[in-house]
C-alpha cells in the first residue's frame, strides 16, 4: 500500500522507510514536520499516512493534530499516530474526532514490525486501532476491575481486544472462536456495562474507552 | 537603691516628727515650728516624688541623705544634754555641707561628673569630719558640765566650738570650698545649653538664695546686729523649703522637655515611613529642621524622598547633628544653629527618630532579602524544571529514536537471512531498554503536562495509579511554574498514597477559589502521614513554597489523609 511517514527524526524515518519498503509497502514520501505531511498528503494521498505525535516546532501533540487535518480534507486516508508515551487522553482525542480509520500506537511498537505491519493493514481496511498497552492500563485499573466485576474472564478478554479496534471477526480469528461466539459476548458485554448496542465496532471502540476511563467516586 | 531611699526618707520624716513632738514638749516651739515641720514633710515628699521618677532612685537617696543628716543636725540641739545625741549629732552635723554638695552637684542624675566636683565633696567631708569629730574626740560638749572629759582635754578650753582653733581652721576651710561650690555650679551653668540650663536653673537660684542667706546671717551675726523684724530668721527658716521646691521645679522642666519627645516616638511609631521629618521638627521646636539619611552604598545623605542633600554646604545659621555611632552615621540633623545648645535633646530627639529609621531601614533590608531568597528560590525550581524538560527531550530525540531505528534495522536483519536465535535475545533486550526509557522519560518530565495542561496531566497520574483515583479538574490553563508544582504533587501524593497508606481510593480536586489553585489530594487510608512524611512531602512543600503557594496536610491515624495546596493563579 502507499504511505507516507512524517517524523522529524531521521533515523526512524529512514528505518521506517527501509522496513515498510522492504515489506513490500510503497513509502510515497518522508515529511520532517506537519506542514511537510500536510503538503504531501495533498500532493498524492496515501492509504495509509503513519504520523510521529510529536514534531516541530513545539514538540508536543503537532501529530495529532495534523491526523485531525488530514481525516477532514481525506477521508479516504487512514492515519496512524505513533505516540512515544501511552495517554489515554491522547488516544481518546483522535477517536472523538475520526473514529474510524484512525490508530494509536506506541513508537516503541516500530521495533515489532510485525504488530506495526498488521495495523497498517487493518487501517486500510477501515478499522480503528488501539495500542494494547493502552487498553492494558485502562483494563488493569483496580477501578476497572471493580466495574468489570460481571464479566466473566472470556467476556473481559474480549473486551479488551474490542477496545483495541479489532472487528468482531479479528477477535475471533484472535481467540480461535467462531465470529457468531463473538458477537453474543459482545452483545452480552454492551448490555452488562449499559453501553448501547452498536453493530459499528469502530464507534464501539470510543465507547469502551471512555467507559473504561471513567473512575467510580 | 530606690527602697534604700524609701527606707531614709521614712527614717527622716519619723525623726522629724519626734523632733517637732520634742520642740513642743520643749515648749520651745515658736511661729517657726510650723515653718519648720512643713519644710520637713516637703523634703521628704520630694525625695519620694524624685524616687518614683524613672532612673531617680539615685538623687533620691542623696535627698533622703542631706534630709536626714540635717534632721539628725536639728535632733542634737533638742536633746542637748544626751550625750549619745551629741554623739550622732556631732559627725551628721559635720557631714551636711558635703552632702548638701553632693546633692546639688548630683542633679539631676544622681551622679558626679567630674574630678572637681568629687574632690570638692571629698575635701568637704574631711573638713566637716575633722570640725565635728575633734571635738567628738577631745572635748566636753558645751553646755554638758557632767559629760566626761574626752581624751585630750587638755584641749579643752571650756567655751564653745566655735572659737576652738579647730573650729577655725575648718570654717575657713570652708568658706574656700563654698566659694569653690559656688564656682563649680556657675560654671556648670555657664555651659549648660540652654535645654539643660532651663532645668539647672531653679536648683542654682536655691543655692545662692541659701549661699547669700548665709553671709548675710554670718555679717549680721558678727557685727552684733539684728535684722529688721528677724527678717533674716524667717528667710533661713524658708532654705528649708527651697531647696525642695527647687528640685521639683528643675524636675518638672526636664519633665517638659521630654513630653513633646515621649509623643514624638509615638507619633514616629504611628508616622508612614518617609513622614519622620515633620515629627521630628515638632519635638525639637524647629520647623526647619531637615532629617539627612545616610546611605552606605551611594556614600551621601539623601532626604526621605530620596533626593541628594549637600551636607558639606550648610548655610549661615544652620548646623548639622550626626546621628549614630562616631563614623558610620546613620542620618544627620541640619537645624537652626542656635539649637545646638540643646544637644541632649537634639540627640534624644535623634536617637528616637534612629530607632524608628533603624528599624524602618532593618525591615526594608529583611523584607528585600525575604523577597530575594524567594525568587531565588523560585529561580532554582523553574531552572531544574526547564532542565527536565531539556532533559526529556534530549532522551526523546537522541535516544529513543536511535534505539527505535537499530530495532528496526534488527528487525530486517532477522527477516533476512541472518536469523538467528542471538537477534532474537537483541530484540528484546532493545525493546525492554526502551520500555525502561520511556518510563524514565516520561517520570522527568510527562508532555503532556506542557501539552495539554494539569487536569489532562493528573487525569493521566490517574490513569497510572494502582488504586481508583478520581479527578475533578477543569481544562483550564495555568502558569507553567504552578501547573508543574501542581503536578509532582499529585504525583508524589499518589505514589505516598500507594506505598503508605493502605488506601482504596483517592480524590483529586483542582480548582480556582477567590483568585488562588485550591488542590486537595485526599484518602481514605490509615492516616498519620505527617510522620512518615519523610523528605518526600518536605520537597513537595519546597516546590509549592517556590510557586508562592502553601502546603498543609490533615492527617490523623485512622481517618485518611488530605493534602491542600493553595497556589497563586499567577
Amino acid at each position: 500500500m502507499r504511505l507516507i511517514i512524517a517524523d522529524d527524526s531521521a533515523v526512524v524515518r529512514d528505518g521506517l522507510q527501509h522496513a515498510l519498503e522492504a515489506h513490500g509497502h510503497d513509502v510515497a514520501a518522508t515529511a520532517a514536520d506537519a506542514d511537510e505531511l500536510l503538503e504531501a498528503v495533498e500532493h498524492s494521498p496515501p492509504n495509509v499516512a503513519l504520523v510521529d505525535i510529536r514534531m516541530p516546532p513545539t514538540y508536543t501533540s503537532e501529530g495529532l493534530r495534523a491526523a485531525s487535518a488530514i481525516r477532514l480534507r481525506h477521508p479516504e486516508v487512514a492515519v496512524l499516530v505513533l505516540s512515544q508515551y501511552v495517554e489515554v487522553d491522547y488516544a481518546l482525542r483522535l477517536l472523538r474526532e475520526s473514529p474510524t480509520r484512525s490508530g494509536y500506537l506506541l513508537k516503541d511498537r516500530i521495533t515489532q514490525l510485525a504488530m506495526l505491519l498488521d495495523a497498517l493493514e487493518r487501517l486500510d481496511q477501515g478499522e480503528t486501532v488501539v495500542d494494547a498497552e493502552l487498553v492494558d492500563v485502562l483494563l488493569h485499573r483496580p477501578t476497572t476491575a471493580r466495574r468489570l466485576a460481571d464479566l466473566t474472564e472470556r467476556e473481559r478478554e474480549v473486551l479488551g481486544l474490542v477496545a483495541q479496534g479489532l472487528s468482531d471477526r479479528a477477535v475471533a480469528e484472535r481467540l480461535w472462536l467462531t465470529q457468531k461466539t463473538v458477537e453474543t459476548h459482545v452483545r452480552h458485554i454492551l448490555a452488562k456495562l449499559a453501553l448501547p448496542p452498536d453493530s459499528d465496532h469502530n464507534r464501539r471502540v470510543l465507547a469502551v474507552l471512555t467507559y473504561l476511563r471513567v473512575v467510580d467516586a | 537603691m530606690r527602697a534604700s531611699a524609701m527606707l531614709l526618707a521614712a527614717l527622716t520624716l519619723f525623726l522629724w516628727a519626734a523632733d517637732v513632738a520634742r520642740q513642743l514638749q520643749l515648749g520651745v516651739a515658736d511661729s517657726g515650728l510650723a515653718f519648720y515641720a512643713v519644710a520637713g514633710v516637703a523634703g521628704v515628699v520630694v525625695a519620694v516624688a524624685v524616687a518614683r521618677q524613672a532612673r531617680g532612685d539615685r538623687l533620691a537617696l542623696l535627698i533622703a541623705l542631706w534630709l536626714l543628716l540635717s534632721v539628725l543636725d536639728d535632733l542634737a540641739v533638742d536633746w542637748p544634754e544626751s550625750r549619745s545625741a551629741t554623739t550622732v549629732w556631732m559627725p551628721a552635723h559635720g557631714l551636711v555641707p558635703s552632702a548638701y554638695a553632693l546633692m546639688v552637684l548630683g542633679y539631676p542624675s544622681g551622679r558626679l561628673r567630674g574630678r572637681d566636683d568629687r574632690l570638692l565633696i571629698a575635701l568637704a567631708a574631711v573638713v566637716g569630719l575633722v570640725w565635728m569629730g575633734a571635738p567628738l574626740l577631745f572635748f566636753r560638749p558645751t553646755g554638758c558640765a557632767t559629760c566626761a572629759p574626752r581624751v585630750a582635754s587638755w584641749l579643752y578650753t571650756g567655751t564653745t566650738f566655735d572659737y576652738l582653733p579647730v573650729g577655725q581652721v575648718s570654717w575657713a576651710a570652708f568658706i574656700v570650698l563654698g566659694i569653690a561650690f559656688v564656682g563649680l555650679l556657675v560654671r556648670r551653668l555657664r555651659a549648660a545649653p540652654p535645654g539643660a540650663r532651663v532645668t539647672l536653673l531653679p536648683l542654682g537660684l536655691a543655692v545662692f538664695f541659701t549661699a547669700a542667706e548665709f553671709v548675710a546671717q554670718r555679717v549680721v551675726w558678727l557685727g552684733g546686729w539684728r535684722s529688721p523684724g528677724g527678717v533674716l530668721d524667717w528667710i533661713d527658716r524658708a532654705n528649708a523649703l527651697v531647696l525642695p521646691l527647687a528640685i521639683l521645679l528643675g524636675l518638672a522642666a526636664i519633665r517638659r522637655r521630654r513630653g513633646p519627645l515621649g509623643d514624638f516616638v509615638v507619633e514616629l511609631s504611628r508616622a508612614r515611613p518617609g513622614n519622620a521629618q515633620p515629627a521630628l521638627a515638632r519635638a525639637v521646636g524647629d520647623p526647619t529642621l531637615e532629617l539627612a539619611l545616610w546611605i552606605p552604598e551611594r556614600g551621601e545623605y539623601v532626604d526621605e524622598a530620596g533626593m541628594p542633600i549637600d551636607v558639606s554646604a550648610i548655610p549661615e545659621g544652620r548646623a548639622l547633628t550626626a546621628i549614630g555611632p562616631p563614623g558610620e552615621p546613620l542620618a544627620a540633623l541640619i537645624h537652626d544653629e542656635r539649637l545646638l545648645g540643646q544637644r541632649s535633646l537634639l540627640e534624644a530627639a535623634g536617637s528616637a527618630a534612629r530607632l524608628a529609621l533603624e528599624n524602618a531601614r532593618l525591615q526594608a533590608e529583611l523584607r528585600a532579602q525575604l523577597t530575594e531568597l524567594r525568587s531565588s528560590r523560585t529561580r532554582i525550581v523553574e531552572a531544574a524544571d526547564a532542565e527536565r524538560r531539556r532533559l526529556e527531550r534530549d532522551l526523546h530525540d537522541g535516544a529513543q529514536q536511535r534505539l527505535l531505528a537499530l530495532g528496526l534495522a534488527l528487525q530486517l536483519m532477522r527477516e533476512s537471512d541472518v536469523d538467528s536465535e542471538l537477534l532474537r535475545q537483541a530484540e528484546i533486550e532493545l525493546q525492554t531498554a526502551l520500555r525502561e526509557l520511556r518510563d524514565l522519560a516520561r517520570g522527568i518530565h510527562p508532555t503532556i503536562l506542557s501539552e495539554r495542561g494539569i487536569g489532562p496531566a493528573m487525569r493521566s497520574l490517574a490513569d497510572r495509579a494502582a488504586i481508583p483515583v478520581t479527578v475533578e479538574a477543569g481544562d483550564e490553563r495555568f502558569p507553567p511554574a504552578i501547573e508543574t508544582a501542581a503536578y509532582f504533587v499529585v504525583a508524589e501524593a499518589l505514589a505516598n498514597i500507594a506505598k503508605h497508606a493502605e488506601a482504596s481510593a483517592a480524590a483529586v480536586t483542582f480548582a480556582r477559589r477567590n483568585g488562588r489553585v485550591l488542590l486537595e489530594i485526599s484518602d481514605n487510608g490509615c492516616g498519620g502521614a505527617v510522620a512518615r512524611s519523610g523528605g518526600g512531602l518536605r520537597g513537595l512543600e519546597d516546590r509549592v513554597a517556590a510557586a508562592g503557594g502553601s502546603l498543609r496536610i490533615h492527617s490523623e491515624p485512622g481517618a485518611g489523609t488530605v493534602l491542600r495546596v493553595e497556589l497563586p493563579c499567577g
